[in-house]
């Protein structure tokens, strides 16, 4: 209990003892906690957007008379990248064509029967699949032909794949820029303090009593640096969702609120986690070299 | 404790041999001063002790403790039973007389009111009480190596080490803090106090153990401060 006491206290002495340092750190994490959410935030909400689309993305294969629509629609079901099949009888489609053209659809049964062929409404989980999913619904002898979006739907997968990446890059840049900040912090208070350090390992001070110090003041610096950020992005946030929503309100953004609660729990927990891991891996480096005997 | 150096060599890189091939035991409650030259391996020896460094050669033994199979993990349980002061005592800055003597205590964890007991023990013992609020940059040589005595005191260790302890300072100061270690031995502790002080050698005879070029010279009970080349 006692040395838990000297250690909080210490690291109090940490922080206070080289204050503007340790708000350089607070600034430089939070701004870089901040981008890391901006840009997480920014790729999720474009992801977001992109599922939507894709989700409104619908291949359409129209089968060959005689052929078995259910049986066909069943084996595409069981296809692992397939959403949704929907089976549309001659019937249905001449409903929706008369709902789409008026008066104008009645040449369409000038001859007494309905010409229109049995289709398929084929839902995939993403753009990417569609055009794989054509390949093989051409290849199908009972499919008479497939109209889809595929200009659309590469585009929509390229700029899916394209966000994922920039986004990866942006947040692992983010985490080794405020992993490196931390890292220096720390390594600074451990120069300053190498002399106290050596005499503390020479009067007989565990390795562990000296470095949680260090430890609780990387922490410190990371949890306080994710909280401030998490707090700005989540109002900064909330306010660009009201402002869109008021403007342009076909923008639909991100707002299951479970969602973005995990997201910012998770943003909190990189800060501490990467508070404390630079933390811990600059004060064991440093006391490993000044406790080895020459 | 007694301290058992069994045939050390100690050679830094490249080939800078500090210590060669010495034998020396100290028993338990005893005081020891170990003089030689400048470079002679005494402050190499202290050192060893502590087991800041490792012989290239030999064996030291502290009580039952074998110092080349000490643990990592051992080595701060070992060093707490040895009261060291350092040749630039070692003191911290920002820390004051009081908070310089307790953080010992407090590394080891022992609770807030003991420490509090005593440190203040200590430093009235060493004559301090008036400055313990003071900072070291405010006290004078003499009373920093009484902190740093107090420091080294505090936990009441089995081994007493002092690397010159009575280096520039007057020869009243040094005469004070030459009893108080006397005064440290007297409750039986083993004192060993590497000095370039002959006065003082001379004046509280020991046993004195001599080095020369990294070799025991010289093992005396009762001895004098001569040294070759020294007038």
């Amino acid at each position: 209990m006692g040395s838990f006491r000297y250690i909080l206290r210490d690291t109090l002495r940490l922080i206070t003892r080289h204050w503007g340092l340790s708000i350089l750190t607070l600034l430089t994490t939070v701004t870089v906690l901040f981008l890391l959410g901006l840009s997480s935030l920014f790729a999720l909400n474009l992801r977001h957007m992109v599922n939507r689309v894709e989700g409104e993305l619908v291949v359409q294969a129209y089968l060959k008379n005689g052929s078995d629509a259910s049986g066909l629609a069943g084996r595409i079901r069981s296809v692992s990248y397939v959403r949704d099949v929907r089976v549309i009888s001659p019937e249905e489609a001449l409903d929706r064509l008369r709902a789409k053209l008026g008066n104008q659809a009645k040449a369409v049964t000038l001859l007494g029967e309905n010409p229109l062929p049995w289709g398929l409404e084929i839902q995939v989980e993403k753009a990417s699949f569609v055009s794989m999913l054509v390949r093989d619904l051409v290849a199908l002898p009972s499919v008479e032909e497939v109209v889809y979006s595929g200009q659309l739907a590469d585009k929509l997968s390229r700029i899916s794949v394209l966000a994922t990446r920039v986004s990866g890059a942006i947040m692992l840049l983010g985490a080794i820029i405020s992993s490196l900040v931390i890292f220096n912090t720390i390594r600074i208070a451990l120069y300053s303090k190498s002399e106290e350090i050596q005499v503390m390992l020479l009067v007989g001070a565990t390795r562990t009593y000296i470095a949680f110090p260090f430890v609780l003041q990387g922490l410190f610096l990371g949890t306080i640096g994710a909280v401030l950020a998490v707090v700005a992005l989540a109002s900064g946030y909330a306010y660009v969702v009201s402002v869109l929503k008021a403007t342009l309100p076909f923008v639909v953004m991100l707002q299951n609120q479970t969602f973005l609660l995990k997201f910012h729990l998770i943003l909190l927990g990189t800060g501490m986690t990467l508070g404390w891991m630079c933390s811990w891996f600059a004060v064991t480096r440093f006391i490993t070299r000044a406790a080895r005997p020459s | 404790m007694e301290v058992r150096i069994a045939g050390i060599t100690k050679i830094f890189a490249p080939d800078i041999v500090a210590l060669e091939d010495v034998f020396l035991t100290v028993e338990k409650g005893e005081f020891v001063y170990l003089i030689g030259t400048t470079g002679s391996g005494k402050t190499t020896l202290l050192r060893l002790i502590t087991r800041e460094i490792v012989p290239t050669r030999g064996q030291i033994s502290v009580g039952n403790q074998n110092l080349r199979k000490i643990r990592a993990s051992e080595l701060p349980y070992y060093r707490r039973s040895i009261g060291v002061v350092f040749q630039d005592f070692k003191l911290l800055p920002d820390l004051t007389v009081f908070e310089n003597v307790a953080f010992v205590l407090e590394a080891m964890g022992v609770p807030p009111r003991i420490v509090q007991t005593r440190v203040n023990e200590v430093i009235d013992l060493v004559g301090l009480w008036r400055r313990r609020f003071l900072k070291p940059m405010q006290l004078s040589g003499g009373e920093r190596q009484r902190v740093a005595i107090a420091r080294a005191m505090a936990n009441s260790p089995s081994i007493f080490l002092a690397d010159e302890p009575t280096g520039n300072l007057d020869l009243h100061t040094s005469e004070e803090i030459v009893r108080l270690l006397l005064s440290i031995n007297a409750a039986g502790t083993t004192v060993i106090v590497a000095t370039h002080d002959q006065y003082l050698v001379d004046a509280y005879r020991q046993r004195v153990v001599e080095l020369h070029d990294g070799r025991l010279k010289r093992d005396e009970k009762r001895g004098r401060y001569v040294i070759d080349g020294e007038l």
